[in-house]
C-alpha cells in the first residue's frame, strides 16, 4: 500500500519521533513541520493532508482575556482561524483540527459563572464547528473528550512543557495518537455496513430453546438490563445507517417468539434486514447473507459471545470483522455506542432508513423473480426519478456513494467531499443526485452524475448508482438527464472511461449498452487531449456523439423532467 | 519474570535505522540520530518501560546510558 504524506502541525511541541507516533507512521508518511511553524503550514502546504494539534493555552493566556467581552473575543479568535480559513479556500486535502483547551482551574472560580477561560474555549469550539458546518474537507476532535479516559491531569506534562515544549505526558501523546487515527480511516474509507450478531448470549441472556422465552434474562435488572442496553445500541447503529442481522444457531420459531412477545425487546422484526437462524454453520449463513444483500463480506461485522464460533469465524472469513468483546456483558453496551468500525461524519436521510431499503430491494427482487414478462414489470413499478443539484445540502450523500459505491461504478474515483465540492462549483461542471421512488417505497438519493466541460466535449467523471436499485434502468434516466444538460451547455462529445476494479463487472457493458463506442481515434484528436487535460485515463476510453445518442429504457419512467430531445424521439419510435 | 530489556536494547528500539556502535560507553550524540530531541524521546521510553519518572533536572543531565543506568539503579532497577 501506498503511504500518502500527512503535515503535522501543532501549536506546541510534538515530539516527532516519539514511540507514540508509530500507529499512524505504519499508514502515513509523517511530515512534522518546524516547531510552531502551524501558520505557514496552513497557509502554505495544500497538497497534503493535514493535522493541526491546537492547544488553546498556547495561543491565548488567561492574562489575555482580561476585560475581552464577546465581541473582542470572537475577534482574537478569528485571528487566530484565519490561517485555517486561509487553506480550506484553496486545499480540497483533509484538514484535521485536534484541539484542546483543558488547562487547570480551581472549581471554585467556575462555581457561579463560567470562568473566562471556559467561555474561550466554548466560542473556539463554536467557532471550529461553524467553520466545518461549510468546509467539507474539515474535521474535528476535541482532545479533551479523548484525553478524560486517562484522566486529563494524567494526559498533560508539565515537565515535558518546560523541558521540551510539549504539551502532553507520553500517555497523552499516545491518546492524541488514537483519537486522530480513526478519524483519518474514515476519511480514507467508508464505514462497515452490517453488524452481524447472534442471539442467545447477545440479545438476551440464558439459551430461549431451552428455558423458554418466559425465562430469558432480557430487562429489568442486572444482566437482564445490560442486554436490553445491548439491543438498544444496536438499534441507534441500526437507525443510523448500519444493516443489522441475524445469525443464531437456535430454531428460528423460537426466536421469533421472543421477538414478538417479549415485553422487554427493544429490536423489532422491522429493524432486522436478514436472518440465518438454523443449526449450520455461521460463515455459510454470513456468506448467504452478504449475497442476498449484495454486499462485500468485508463489509460485515459480527458479535457473538461464543468464543468458539468468534475463532471459527476468523478462520472461515478473514475479511469479516469479528469482534472480541471481554465475557462481561454488562461492558458491551458502552463498546457497542463507542465502535468505530460504524461511525460516520454525517448521518443522511438515506443513511435513517437502509433498513427498509434493503428489504425493499429483497422485496422487488422476489417480485421480478416471479414476473413472466421482465419489462412489463419493470413499467408496472411506477418509477420516478428526480434530479437534486450537488451542493451543501447534498454534499455527504454524494461523497458516501463515491466511497461505498463499488458495484455499478464506472471509474472507482473515490471523490472527497472537499473534491465534490470544488468540482460542484465549478462553471464547467455538470453534476447532479439522482433519487427514485416507486411502488416498493422511497429508495433516496442513489444516483450521482458528474461530468467536466471542456469546450464542446465532456467527460464523465464520476457515475454510479447504489446496487440497492440496479436492475431498473436508472442509469438510463440518468444518462437521459446528463445528456439534456450537456446539450444545453452545447456539448456534442461525451467521453466516458471504464475502470475495471475487480468488482465493477456489472458496470463493464453499460457505456456500449446506453450507445458509447470504444474510442479508436488518433491520441492527438484535439477532444481527446482536452478530455486528458481533464483526468488521467487508465482505463477503457468511450464516446457518444449525443447529436445522434438513442438511450434505451427511458419509457419505464414516469419522468417530472423533459428527456433529452433525441432520446425522447428514440424512445417514442 | 521477563529480564529488563538492556538500554542497548531500548536504543535500538527508538532510533530502529541507527546503526549503534557495538562496542564502547554511549551518549547523545554517539550517531547521527541521537540528537536532542532523539534523547527526550529516549528517556520517556526509557520511563515507561521502567515505570519510572526523571525530573525535570535529570532529563538535562542524564546524557549517556552509564549515567542513566545509574539513575534506574538509585531507583531499584539493577542489572542493566
Amino acid at each position: 500500500m501506498t503511504r500518502t504524506t500527512l503535515r503535522i502541525c501543532a501549536t506546541s511541541h510534538l515530539l516527532p519521533g516519539n514511540a507514540a507516533w508509530a500507529p499512524l507512521e505504519a499508514q502515513w508518511v509523517l511530515a512534522f513541520g518546524d516547531f510552531a511553524d502551524w501558520p505557514t503550514a496552513l497557509m502554505t502546504v495544500a497538497a497534503d493532508a493535514l493535522l493541526w494539534i491546537l492547544t488553546l493555552e498556547d495561543v491565548l493566556t488567561p492574562e489575555s482575556l482580561e476585560g475581552l467581552d464577546g465581541g473582542s473575543l470572537d475577534e482574537a479568535l478569528a485571528k487566530l482561524m484565519a490561517p485555517l480559513d486561509a487553506r480550506l479556500a484553496t486545499s480540497t486535502q483533509p484538514t484535521v483540527v485536534a484541539w484542546s483547551t483543558w488547562r487547570p482551574q480551581s472549581q471554585i472560580s467556575s462555581a457561579r459563572h463560567p470562568s473566562a477561560w471556559s467561555q474561550a474555549g466554548q466560542r473556539l469550539e463554536a467557532c471550529l464547528y461553524d467553520l466545518a458546518a461549510t468546509r467539507p474537507a474539515l474535521h474535528l476532535i476535541d482532545l479533551d473528550a479523548a484525553l478524560a479516559v486517562d484522566g486529563l491531569a494524567a494526559a498533560f506534562d508539565s515537565r515535558n512543557f518546560y523541558a521540551a515544549g510539549c504539551r502532553f505526558s507520553r500517555k497523552g501523546l499516545a491518546r492524541v495518537v488514537e483519537a486522530v487515527e480513526p478519524v483519518l480511516q474514515r476519511i480514507a474509507a467508508p464505514p462497515k455496513k452490517v453488524l452481524v450478531l447472534d442471539c442467545d448470549g447477545v440479545l438476551w441472556g440464558d439459551v430461549v430453546g431451552e428455558v423458554g422465552v418466559g425465562r430469558i434474562l432480557l430487562g429489568g435488572d442486572g444482566v437482564g438490563r445490560a442486554h436490553l442496553d445491548i439491543q438498544r445500541a444496536a438499534r441507534r447503529l441500526g437507525r443510523a445507517g448500519t444493516l443489522l442481522a441475524l445469525a443464531s444457531k437456535n430454531t428460528a420459531a423460537d426466536v421469533w417468539e421472543v421477538f414478538d412477545r417479549h415485553p422487554d425487546m427493544a429490536l423489532t422484526r422491522d429493524d432486522i434486514a436478514a436472518w440465518r437462524i438454523d443449526w449450520t454453520e455461521k460463515a455459510g449463513n454470513l456468506e448467504s447473507m452478504a449475497k442476498d444483500l449484495e454486499l462485500g463480506l468485508e463489509s460485515f461485522v459480527f458479535l457473538d459471545d461464543n468464543p468458539f464460533e468468534r475463532e471459527k469465524m476468523r478462520l472461515a472469513l478473514p475479511q469479516v470483522t469479528t469482534l472480541e468483546f471481554p465475557a462481561d456483558v454488562t461492558a458491551w453496551p458502552g463498546l457497542i455506542d463507542g465502535l468505530d468500525l460504524f461511525a460516520r461524519f454525517d448521518t443522511t436521510p438515506e443513511d435513517a432508513s437502509k433498513t427498509q431499503q434493503y428489504r425493499s430491494r429483497a422485496a422487488f427482487t422476489d417480485a421480478r423473480r416471479g414476473a413472466t414478462d421482465d419489462r412489463d414489470f419493470l413499467a408496472g413499478l411506477d418509477m420516478r426519478a428526480l434530479s437534486v443539484p450537488l451542493d451543501i445540502t447534498t454534499l455527504a450523500r454524494a461523497e458516501q456513494l463515491a466511497a461505498k459505491t463499488n458495484q455499478y461504478n464506472l471509474r472507482n474515483v473515490r471523490h472527497t467531499a472537499g473534491d465534490l465540492q470544488t468540482m460542484a462549483g465549478s462553471p464547467a461542471t455538470v453534476a447532479f443526485l439522482t433519487r427514485l421512488r416507486d411502488r416498493f417505497g422511497d429508495h433516496g438519493a442513489v444516483g450521482l452524475t458528474l461530468a467536466r466541460i471542456t469546450g464542446d466535449a465532456a467527460f464523465l467523471d464520476s457515475f454510479l448508482m447504489s446496487c440497492r436499485v440496479l436492475g431498473r434502468h436508472l442509469d438510463a434516466w440518468m444518462l437521459g438527464r446528463l445528456v439534456m444538460l450537456l446539450q444545453e451547455r452545447g456539448v456534442r462529445w461525451l467521453f466516458a472511461e471504464f475502470r475495471d476494479s475487480g468488482r465493477n463487472a456489472v458496470a463493464a457493458d453499460a457505456l456500449t449498452a446506453h450507445g458509447f463506442a470504444r474510442w479508436t481515434g488518433p491520441g492527438d484528436d484535439p477532444r481527446r487531449r482536452a478530455v486528458a487535460d481533464l483526468s488521467a485515463i487508465e482505463g477503457e476510453l468511450y464516446f457518444a456523439d449525443l447529436d445522434r445518442l438513442i438511450i434505451p429504457h427511458l419509457d419505464l419512467f414516469h419522468d417530472p423532467q423533459p428527456q433529452p430531445p433525441r432520446a425522447l424521439a428514440a424512445a417514442v419510435s | 519474570m521477563t529480564p529488563n530489556p538492556s538500554l542497548r536494547a531500548l536504543l535500538q528500539q527508538q532510533f530502529p535505522k541507527a546503526a549503534i556502535p557495538a562496542t564502547g560507553s554511549l551518549a547523545v550524540g554517539s550517531f547521527a540520530e541521537w540528537d536532542s530531541l532523539g534523547h527526550f524521546n529516549y528517556l520517556m521510553l526509557v520511563e515507561e518501560t521502567f515505570d519510572i519518572r526523571f525530573s525535570v533536572e535529570e532529563m538535562a543531565e542524564l546524557k549517556g546510558l552509564d549515567q542513566i543506568a545509574a539513575a534506574l539503579a538509585g531507583r531499584g532497577v539493577e542489572g542493566l
